[in-house]
Parts: C-alpha cells; structure tokens; sequence
C-alpha cells in the first residue's frame, strides 16, 4: 500500500513536470526549470556522497566544471557529435574522481571537507591560468547545442535523464551497497571490523557522485552555450550541499525538491530587489537551524504523527 | 586434542617507547574458551586489537588455521573467520536489530554487494538463506523479540548482545570479546555466561577479555594472565586462583 502511494506520487510528479512546456507561458520559467532538473541530478549525486555515505565533499561544482570543460573540448578540438562528447563528460570526471578519492576519502569530517574544497579552487584556478585551452576567465562561449537550440526538446532529455538518474540512485541506495553506505556514515570503525572494506564503497559513492555531476556539467554547458570558470566556484558546491540538506538528505525525494528551491528561490525573491541574496542567505541559515531533516524529513514526521492520530481514533 | 584455531607467537607491539605487548605466545582451540585477563593498561585490548588488524603489530606471527594473518587487513581477517566485539558499544543506531545482523553476514555472502543494484533479482535462494541464518543467530543471542525495533531503542544490555549477534553472522572461527559484561547487572551476565557457553558448542573458539573474575573463573577452560604487557601466567582457573605472582599483581590477596 505505502509503495503503492510512493510510486503513485513520483508518476504524478513527473507527469506534471512533463507538462511544463504546454503550462508554462513565461519562457524564462521554463529556462529556470531545465537548470532545476540539471540541478536535479547534481544533487541526486551529492546526496549520495553526503546523505548516505556522510562524507560532505565541496568539489561538485568542480566536478561539474571538469564534466563541462570536458565535453565543450573534445566537441571543438576533436569535432565530435555533442551526443558523444556529453557521454564521455562522466567518464572524464569518474577518472579524476578516482585520482582525487582514494587518497582524500582517508580522512573523514571536517578534514575530508577542506580536502575537497582544495580541489575544487584548484580546478578553478587550473581553469583560469590554463588559458591556452580554456580561454581563461572570458569563458568559451558558442558552445554547439542540440536541435538548433530547441528549448522545449532540451528539457524532455534533461528530464527524462533526471528521471532517469533519480531511479539509478534509488536502486543504489535500496541495495546492499545503500546499506552499506547509511552503516559507513552511522559507524565507519564498525563497518571495517565485521569485515566490509569501507573504501571500496566509499570510493564508488565519491565516483559516482563525480559522474552525476560531470554529467550535470555537460547538460549545463550545452545548454547555455557559455561557461568560464567562475561559474564553477565554490559557491556552487555550496549550493549543492544546501540542495541536499534544504530537500532532505538521505532521502531519494529530497535531493529533486532541493534542487528545484535553490534554483528557483532566489529568483522569486526578486521583489526584495538588491536584498535579494541577503535574504536568500538568511533563509537558507534558518532553514538549516531549524529543519535539519530538511523538507521531506518534515512530511514523513508529519504524515507519521497525523497516520499515528488516525488510527488512535479507529478512522 | 581439538584444532588449534588461533596462534600466537611472540607478539609485540610498542608504541614509540612503550611496549604495550611483550613477546606474547599463546593459542585457542575449536570449542576452547580462553580468558585474557590483567589489571588496566597490561595489554590486553591492544593485544585483541593487534589480533583483528585494527593495529599494526611491531613484531611477531598470529595464524589463524594455517594462513598468517599478522599482515592482513582487518576486513580480510573476517573473511578468514576472525571476528571481534569492541568494548565499547559501536553500532548502528539507525538500523533494525535483523538488518544490524544481517549487515555482519556480508562476508559470508557469496554474490558482491555491486551486483545487488540491478532489479533483476528479486529474491535469490542466497537471500533466503542468508534471512535464516540471520534468524537462527537473533533466537541464539535471545534477540529475536526486538528484531524489529531500532537498535537506538534497545536497552544497554540488549546492545551488548547485539555486538556479539552481529560478530557472529560472519560465521567465524574465533571470537574476540573486549569486556562483555561492562555494564550489566548479574541476570545479564548469567545470560551472557549462557550464550558464551552455546557459542562454543557450535565449534567456535572464544578468546575473552572481562573484569569480572566470578564470570571469568566459571567460564574459562584456561586463562592467560598479562602484566605490563608480558605473559605472568597462563592455566585453569584454579592455577590462576593461587598463582602466587597473579595474585600480587592482579587479584589482590582477597581473592
């Protein structure tokens, strides 16, 4: 019954986002819907590393700038067809992934936090002096998109792949190495000594995480058809981090809700005009004092406490 | 004479100057149960932690059956059937009592973790088998009325058997316990003589550090006694009791 409902609410909530071309008339919002999906699956992604394994990585906007960089080179320098150089964008990020994991997935907490911070400002920095092949900070821009820049097809494949990935990361967190992840972050000493091997599985979340945003990266490159990197900034790690914990970390629906607030809520905060950002902060600051469990954690303990009242009552 | 599963021989282990373990030698055998007693800071949790890889030894062999395994790492010595307990609670709170246990079957499962991400199949025979195993450990640590409850929610004593559940889904050869009965008042230690007792009927060396000299005396086949570090006495219950160098360092004149 209760999987009934779950699957029930994930049809109708992507049937509902399937409509979003027809219902939109703004074109801008649906320009602001196509970011949220892509940054659906940088934060289903994120949430794997953080949610469930409890390692906080802040290099996902780096991951996604190498998934971005990666995927806009080989299309101008070895002209290959956008549909290829956006398959091999995960693929270029999972082997950095693997070379920045092993050896920072060593130390935990905070420590493991300030690694990955390091990273992503390295990569930063590696985009803006390596001017030969990333044009510095001016960015390449007229970077090639698919169907001559259709709008409404680009979101049905971001969606679809959204969909897609939110369904892959379900399975994963359903296995045994989903268990094996929430033991890893309730207990990591334990985990080791009844003989499962943490690194192995933690290396595979921190990889994985890295594909999905390489991925998101590539999606994001083509579409706008201009990056440079500040736009791969930690800030936009950050953003990833509050997407998980805003939705609801360790949850499937949370990382998708998430998603669609941080790329939405400072544009509907627009009315507050040059105080915008400051209060998108400071919602941002409250919400993480006070709704922890982020917003799909708030429903399950409400529809908890309301389903526990129901059946006192013999409804 | 029964198999000798664990042996050690010569085992040291310094911290910088300090030699926490001294030249140590013993061994257990299948069905044995061997207590490793001494005073605090004689040894004996880095000895159990040197033997299940947590630390590196400075010196020394341990084989377990025939393999050595002084240089394994410490999820490898599992697989190899050496299990442990720690003497602290470490657990995971947000898991059920059944699915705690089940995480300690991952060694003995024969299909990897990876392949259960793909939906394809549903209910294998390993996973039935592995649910019946994880059922026959909860009804032998007395844990299957709370299978279902979070591990949070249990009780102090609860949690201590939970520990040695979850070392026992790996189906191991030895078990290490680091103090067992820290915590529980004198029913719970008789249930926790009991359950040790039916360990060992399945086979299983058991290797126990513990304070509490009445449960060690009735337990033990055989006690090795450790004072800063080095062996001072090794037999039955009964030697150790009047081991006059035990006494004098350990159990006091009273005993």
């Amino acid at each position: 019954m209760n999987r009934t409902l779950t699957f029930l609410a994930w049809l109708a909530a992507f049937a509902t986002l399937a409509m979003l071309p027809q219902l939109i008339t703004v074109k801008y919002y649906l320009h602001l819907s196509i970011l949220a999906l892509i940054w659906v699956i940088m934060a289903q992604g994120q949430n794997l590393i953080q949610g469930y394994t409890g390692y906080v990585s802040i290099v996902g906007a780096g991951f996604m700038g190498i998934g971005a960089y990666s995927s806009t080179l080989l299309g101008l320098h070895l002209h290959l067809p956008t549909w290829v150089t956006i398959a091999m964008a995960p693929m270029v990020t999972a082997l950095f992934a693997l070379a920045t994991g092993y050896p920072s997935l060593r130390i935990k907490g905070h420590y493991f936090a300030i690694v990955t911070l390091a990273f992503n400002l390295i990569i930063v920095i590696v985009l803006v002096n390596y001017k030969e092949l990333t044009n510095g900070e001016t960015g390449i821009s007229n970077i090639p998109k698919l169907w001559g820049g259709s709008r409404d097809a680009y979101f049905y494949l971001v969606l679809l792949l959204a969909a897609f990935l939110t369904l892959l990361a379900a399975l994963i967190a359903r296995s045994r190495v989903g268990e094996i992840l929430l033991a890893i972050r309730q207990n990591e000493d334990l985990v080791g000594s009844i003989g499962i091997a943490a690194w192995k599985y933690k290396l595979f979340a921190f990889v994985v995480s890295a594909m999905y945003a390489g991925l998101a990266g590539a999606l994001y490159a083509h579409f706008q058809g201009f990056i440079n990197p500040e736009i791969f900034g930690v800030a936009q790690s950050l953003d990833a981090i509050l997407a998980v914990i805003l939705g609801g970390s360790g949850t499937i629906a949370g990382p998708v809700i998430g998603a669609f607030l941080v790329v939405f809520l400072p544009e509907l905060l627009r009315f507050a005009d040059s105080f915008r950002l400051i209060l998108y902060g400071l919602i941002l600051v409250l919400a993480t004092i006070f709704m922890p469990i982020g917003i799909v954690g708030v429903c399950k303990a409400l529809i908890c406490r309301l389903s526990g009242k129901g059946l006192r009552h013999g409804a | 004479m029964a198999e000798t599963i664990l042996r050690v021989d010569l085992l040291a282990k310094s911290f910088g100057g300090v030699k926490a373990v001294r030249d140590l030698s013993f061994d257990v055998s299948a069905g044995e149960i061997l207590g490793l007693i001494g005073p605090n800071g004689s040894g004996k949790s880095t000895t159990v932690n040197v033997l299940a890889g947590l630390l590196p030894p400075t010196s020394g062999s341990i084989r377990l059956g025939a393999d050595a395994i002084e240089h394994m790492p410490e999820a490898d010595r599992v697989s190899k059937g050496l299990a442990r307990t720690f003497q602290t609670a470490r657990l995971f709170p947000e898991f059920t009592v059944r699915q705690h246990v089940r995480m300690g079957c991952h060694t003995i499962r024969r299909t990897s973790a990876f392949a259960s991400i793909l939906p394809f199949g549903l209910v294998t025979r390993e996973q039935v088998a592995t649910d019946q195993h994880v059922d026959g450990i909860l009804q032998l640590c007395t844990l299957a009325q709370i299978a279902d409850r979070p591990v949070g929610s249990i009780s102090s004593a609860q949690q201590r058997f939970l520990m040695i559940a979850t070392a026992l889904a790996a189906k191991p050869r030895i078990l290490l316990v680091d103090e067992p009965a820290a915590g529980l008042v004198e029913h719970e230690r008789q249930a926790l003589a009991d359950l040790i007792r039916n360990i060992r009927k399945r086979e299983i060396a058991v290797l126990i550090i513990e304070h509490h000299m009445a449960l060690i005396m009735s337990l033990c086949d055989r006690i090795v006694v450790l004072n800063f570090g080095s062996k001072i006495a090794e037999g039955s219950p009964a030697e150790i009791r009047a081991n006059p160098a035990v006494i004098d360092a350990y159990l006091g004149e009273a005993a």
